[in-house]
């Protein structure tokens, strides 16, 4: 009868609730309902059958022994009655059970629940096809034995803490989309999957007892995501040759002395520009086909950003590049590719602040990490572009006069290489009055308490 | 070893470009040699073996890697190689093949000069002392 509570206090017609009575038509049977009907008719009876018995009957000992029989009938009846309604109740709950079992089955997508305990407590068919199984108790049982037999990994092939599992996260109340990971299947293949999980919750606010991840398979996109890529990149590095085919003629041309100053100017400009976002190009899309490793070694970030301000303020005469403050910060990190982050915060800051004021670095140690924050006094991002800032190709600032050119993917490659490297990027904006971009990246190992 | 006698050897499948690095060498005075393959460059290697080879990296017929695994086989040392690539990282191509030095494409003019100087010596007039060999 459980269920049948739950229901009448919860209220609303979610999934597997029935819509109105069904086990009496057009009313609907709460257990209240039926403990009142079933103490009025018992009132009524005991008040007024033996009154019409009295009034039947005159022979005493016949009397006696119809109350006897009166008696069992009321019995007989009662639990007869109470047969029909726990059959029609139980009859019920399986078939809205069934129903929803039914609907998870169907799913195309897979569907796993875990328990507080972290085991895999449900399944649907198309988890146990998702993942190549023989059957659902292969894959039943704790979670960490089913990530270590289907080698669940992120989908960088880096392996995944048990507490960070989507089913984990969403145990602890979080709610998870678009969350990406790899599975090995038993015949070998690897299936890079996107999950969403949420806590499994009666009310809001209380502490979810299971949690559900639906797991999709993504190989066929990821796929087309790569061939894009390949694309991209072959076309990047075909633009190349003849880049330097021209570069190198204009240089020529400069050294002979046979053309125009001023026209060489500008075709060694364009050509540097065009040079500069084919490059941007070819390195983002590398870095999202997953190479080329990180080529990691252990230096002072705060040289760094100072170096790379004193380097871009040669050529931004009208800014006032400086570095506020500035810690001792060990990072064991890809030099080149940090160096392309902190070119493009900076060479950000100083193109959204036509007027020429100051850009100003900081460094510092939070913990283990060690933050980086380059802030402008610029045009600011629109707030209603904020959210986008981040994505790929995306120019907060197209056909705006603030628009200088670029083709939106400096953002989008410096978050992945800051992400690669276990840190975060992220930024604040106030139209009119500048930005301020932020990352962090972890110290290097023995220095964070150093 | 700077050695003006012996040519640089330009390896590049673009007929444009190949012009345009041996015109800038000749300029400086240098002696060039041309390949727009690596299999015409092993066959120009067998008739004189440059004093330095400035390698593309992918050529039609016999790319750089391959060209760079023979020209070991065969000549060992005999020779550096500088890769020039369009390839997105030229400086771990270079290491691929154990190449002596890199420059990515497009390139600076004087990069290509210093590049050559510093194992042939700078351009002419010819210097009293060599520059020392290697980076």
């Amino acid at each position: 009868m459980n269920g049948r509570v739950a229901d009448s206090a919860g209220g609303g017609a979610g999934f597997g609730q029935p819509q109105g009575g069904e086990v009496l038509p057009g009313r609907r049977l709460t257990p209240l309902r039926i403990a009142a009907l079933y103490a009025i008719v018992g009132a009524i009876w005991i008040v007024f059958s033996d009154r019409v018995l009295a009034a039947l009957v005159q022979d005493a000992t016949l009397q006696l022994r119809l109350q006897t029989v009166k008696g069992w009938f009321f019995v007989l009846t009662t639990a007869g009655l109470l047969y029909l309604l726990v059959t029609r109740l139980v009859a019920e709950l399986r078939q809205r059970d069934e129903r929803i079992r039914a609907t998870v089955e169907s799913m195309p997508d897979a569907v796993l629940v875990v328990d507080a305990e972290g085991q895999v407590v449900e399944v649907n068919r198309a988890a146990v096809q998702l993942l190549g199984a023989t059957g659902e108790a292969q894959l039943l049982g704790p979670m960490t034995a089913l990530a270590e037999r289907f080698k669940l990994r992120r989908s960088d092939g880096s392996p995944f803490h048990p507490g960070d599992f989507a089913s984990m996260r969403a145990l602890r109340g979080e709610t998870l989309r678009g969350y990406e990971a790899m599975i090995r299947r038993p015949d070998g293949r690897d299936v890079y999957v996107g999950v969403t999980a949420s806590p499994v919750q009666r009310r809001a606010g209380e502490r979810p007892r299971l949690a559900v991840a639906v797991v999709r398979d993504m190989s066929e996109l990821r796929r087309f995501e790569e061939m894009r890529e390949e694309f991209l990149a072959t076309a990047a590095h075909e633009f190349k040759t003849p880049l330097a085919v021209i570069k190198a003629q204009a240089q020529l041309l400069q050294r002979r002395g046979e053309a125009d100053p001023q026209g060489l100017q500008v075709l060694n400009r364009q050509v540097e520009r065009l040079s500069r976002l084919t490059h941007q190009l070819l390195e983002l899309s590398r870095l999202r086909l997953g190479g080329p490793e990180l080529r990691r070694e252990t230096y002072d970030l705060g040289e760094q950003v100072a170096d790379v301000l004193e380097r871009l303020q040669a050529l931004a005469a009208g800014h006032r590049l400086s570095l506020s403050s500035r810690e001792p910060a060990p990072v064991y990190a890809d030099r080149e590719r940090i160096e392309q982050v902190l070119v493009n915060l900076v060479d950000n800051a100083v193109k959204f602040s036509p007027g020429g004021c100051d850009v100003e670095a900081s460094v510092a140690r939070l913990g283990s990490e060690v933050q980086v924050s380059v802030r402008d006094q610029g045009v600011g991002i629109p707030h209603d572009k904020q959210s986008r800032v981040f994505e790929r190709y995306y120019r907060a600032h197209a056909g705006t006069p603030e628009d200088y050119g670029g083709i939106g993917v400096g953002l989008d490659m410096s978050r992945e290489i800051v992400s690669r490297h276990g840190g975060r990027m992220w930024f604040e904006s106030e139209p009119g009055t500048g930005s301020i971009f932020c990352f962090t990246l972890p110290l290097a190992e023995g220095a964070a308490h150093a | 070893m700077p050695d003006r006698g012996r040519p640089v050897l330009v390896v590049e499948d673009d007929p444009d470009l190949l012009a345009l690095e041996q015109t800038i060498l000749a300029d400086a005075g240098y002696r060039v040699a041309s390949a727009a393959d690596g299999q015409e460059a092993l066959e120009q290697v067998e008739r004189e073996m440059p004093a330095l080879i400035l390698l593309d990296m992918r050529m039609p017929r016999m790319n750089g890697w391959e060209f760079a695994r023979e020209f070991r086989a065969r000549h060992g040392d005999a020779c550096p190689i500088a890769v020039i690539t369009a390839a997105e990282n030229a400086r771990l191509r270079a290491q691929e093949i154990q190449a002596d030095a890199w420059l990515e494409k497009p390139f600076e003019l004087e990069e290509v000069l210093e590049l050559v100087a510093l194992y042939l010596g700078p351009p002419a007039p010819p210097p009293t002392s060599p520059a020392p060999p290697g980076p």
